[in-house]
């Protein structure tokens, strides 16, 4: 009687379960619900077995490389969509060095790559902090000129990759039994965490973000912050771009292209604010598990691709309204 | 004299296009097996039911196309009690597709149908496929360096040359083997659509020494077939018609001649589409459609891919007829490609 009677006063749980914030583990919990549903529903399906869910973390690994760099940007208050992009040009830089330079394949593969993506990024950085120009219009373009200059690179063709130490230590490899993806993932995320929450660059990028004037009343220097986000965002994309090469043995313009939305989702779902100023790294991380387990287990489970979209679609909605919600209060 | 005058024309047309265009055959040279050759018999019924077989539909895309051939395997499956228990849409994401076939390999399919996305690209993401044993069944796309027999069941592709030929022949024959026409092409790095654009190139320049190729323009986005019919018309506004590489950018290439009060270009495309065809059927630009025969390439992967099951000789290249459809036999067309009526807008607007 008394439990229905709202003037009654809190029980213990529930005053304990207010002052726990259930709504900022919205991530934690939906990949929980849906990791539990898929595991009932596909029990015969092959979703609980380990080759699957090691599949599930080698699928989303370049995901998750990018969403760590948009968790920096989104936080600095600003945006990247070029990073889909970077990607593929990335991968077609360390995949041309690569066979121009077979002696030196695997150091000159990684330079190319990385340096590609790391120069999108401060031009992306430059037009943005010194120039002023809005991060949504700039990369808009960049996203455009990448993937045009993507696609002129090799005139539309795929180039192979075929050194065996790129394509172990950035695909199919692995060390002590725990393949290579997975350790690339599990470091992006250790470093990409530390960085954002303990050390003073995190902190002012949160602060650029939360309040930039604030910001640049503290002396924070909010040039070079910006310019920094956009680098680190194309160096992963960069990274995601060997990543791809290593996986698939080839570079293709067309890698990278449908990213960017995922990674949208997976970093917002996971906990980082569209308008700066909050985000988290495992929450990125978790984020982009839960798209990737999202694809397996509706592939899984027979449905037609459209279903598929929808089914997705709806559970991506829910899961963004949950978190938003609970951050814009 | 006719047939010497018809073996020297056919020989000339050989030499002039390249020897891959000259006819469609096989990736690494295989000759074509008409898809009509390839029927589960009864015996091969009895022997698939009740096994528990289970197949996957590994697709590239989504479209029209690619639901009549679904259409065509699944009923095939069906046929011989056979699960379709995965089907995805990479969404011509190579890693995507490498995804796709991973975790369709969870679902443990006997017989895998799908289109590799590129040669070099999914050489690697097939392999763990092979290594589970699936018979694997390739639409018109062959991963590079891969083996008929111990890598793969068969290719079945359509009559990618026939189309493109077919197209040329239909447009040449609407302005009278004589004018100024434009090549619309795919601008990518993909096997069916590049060898059925290079086919119609081929065939004008070889057969129909009347008409001129004088505009060409290569499209990646659909979305911009408008603006670029647009450039070409402006810069040749006398042309007589127009090749389009398939019916999605045909739309934008009408929209531009509609908007320009254009009504003497003639148009020629490939693949059904319920506008195009509906301009078809009320007489205006568009003068055929070359389509194939989508549901009869779902059927005859299936069916090739359980012959390989049940560990028969199967033929390493497969090909499904080539459809030229026009405003006459539109009805019957749309049967024969896709298995299902044509629109009501196109059927009663004849």
């Amino acid at each position: 009687m008394s439990a229905s009677n709202p003037a009654a006063p809190a029980s213990p749980v529930r005053s304990l379960l207010a002052r726990i914030n259930l709504q900022q583990y919205v991530v934690y919990v939906g990949f929980l619900a849906i990791f539990l549903f898929f595991a009932v529903v596909l029990r015969d399906s092959g979703f609980l077995t380990q080759r699957n869910l090691v599949n599930i973390i080698l699928q989303t690994a370049p995901a998750t490389i990018m969403a760590i760099g948009l968790v920096f940007v989104l936080s600095a208050g600003d945006i990247d969509l070029s990073f889909g992009s970077t990607v593929a040009v990335s991968a077609l830089c360390a995949a041309m060095a690569m066979a121009a330079m077979p002696a030196a394949a695997f150091p000159v593969g990684i330079l190319a790559g990385l340096g590609a993506g790391l120069l999108v990024g401060a031009i992306n950085g430059v037009l943005i902090a010194w120039l002023r120009l809005p991060s949504f219009l700039v990369t808009l373009a960049t996203m455009g000129l990448v993937a045009g200059i993507g696609r002129s690179l090799t005139q539309l063709r795929s180039i192979p990759v075929t050194d065996p130490l790129f394509t172990g230590i950035f695909g199919s490899g692995s060390l002590f039994g725990v393949p290579s993806l997975v350790i690339w993932t599990v470091v992006a995320v250790i470093i990409g965490h530390v960085v954002y929450r303990q050390t003073r660059f995190g902190a002012h990028v949160l602060a650029t973000g939360d309040n930039a004037r604030a910001a640049q009343v503290t002396g924070i220097k909010m040039s070079r912050i910006r310019l920094s986000v956009f680098m680190i965002s194309g160096g992963l994309a960069g990274l995601a771009g060997l990543l791809y090469a290593g996986r698939l043995q080839a570079a293709k313009y067309t890698l990278g292209e449908t990213d960017l939305m995922t990674v949208i989702a997976a970093v917002i779902v996971g906990g980082t604010l569209l308008n700066g100023g909050k985000g988290s790294v495992i929450g990125a991380l978790v984020g982009s598990l839960l798209m990737g387990m999202l694809n397996n287990g509706l592939i899984l489970m027979g449905l037609s691709v459209s279903d598929q979209m929808i089914v997705r679609g709806l559970i991506i909605l829910v899961a963004v309204a949950v978190s938003l919600r609970e951050k814009t209060r | 004299m006719k047939t010497t005058t018809m073996a020297a024309a056919l020989l000339a047309s050989t030499l002039i296009a390249s020897p891959a265009l000259a006819q469609t055959i096989g990736p690494n040279g295989e000759t074509a097996t008409p898809s009509s050759e390839v029927v589960l018999t009864e015996a091969d019924i009895v022997a698939l039911q009740g096994k528990g077989y289970k197949a996957a539909l590994l697709w590239h895309t989504s479209s029209d196309f690619i639901n009549a051939v679904a259409a065509g395997a699944n009923d095939e499956f069906a046929r011989a009690g056979v699960d379709v228990v995965v089907t995805t849409d990479a969404g011509f994401d190579a890693a995507k597709q490498r995804s796709d076939i991973e975790t369709a390999l969870a679902a443990s399919p006997n017989v895998i149908l799908s289109l590799p996305l590129d040669p070099v690209t999914s050489a690697e993401a097939f392999r763990g496929a092979i290594d589970a044993g699936a018979e694997l069944v390739f639409l018109s796309n062959l991963p590079a360096g891969y083996a008929h027999g111990t890598d793969y069941a068969a290719i079945v592709t359509d009559d990618l040359f026939q189309m493109g030929k077919q197209a040329a022949d239909v447009l040449a024959a609407s302005i009278g083997g004589e004018g100024k026409v434009g090549w619309i092409f795919h601008d990518a790095d993909y096997y069916v659509t590049n060898q059925r654009d290079n086919a119609f190139k081929a065939t004008i320049e070889a057969d129909y020494p009347g008409i001129e190729i004088v505009a060409e323009q290569g499209i990646s986005d659909p979305a911009r077939a408008e603006e670029l019919a647009n450039a070409m018309l402006l810069q040749n506004p006398d042309l007589d018609g127009i090749y389009v590489t398939w019916a999605e950018p045909a739309d934008g290439v009408l929209a531009a001649l509609r908007s320009a009060g254009n009504t003497t270009t003639k148009i020629v495309t490939l693949d059904l589409s319920e506008p195009v065809a509906l301009d078809m059927v009320k007489g205006g630009n568009v003068v055929g459609l070359v389509a194939d025969e989508a549901y009869e390439l779902g059927r005859a992967m299936a069916a090739v891919g359980l012959k390989g099951l049940l560990g028969e000789e199967v033929p390493a290249f497969v090909v499904a007829p080539a459809l030229t459809v026009t405003a006459d036999n539109v009805a019957e067309g749309w049967q024969q490609s896709l298995h299902r009526d044509a629109p009501a807008s196109v059927l009663s607007a004849k």
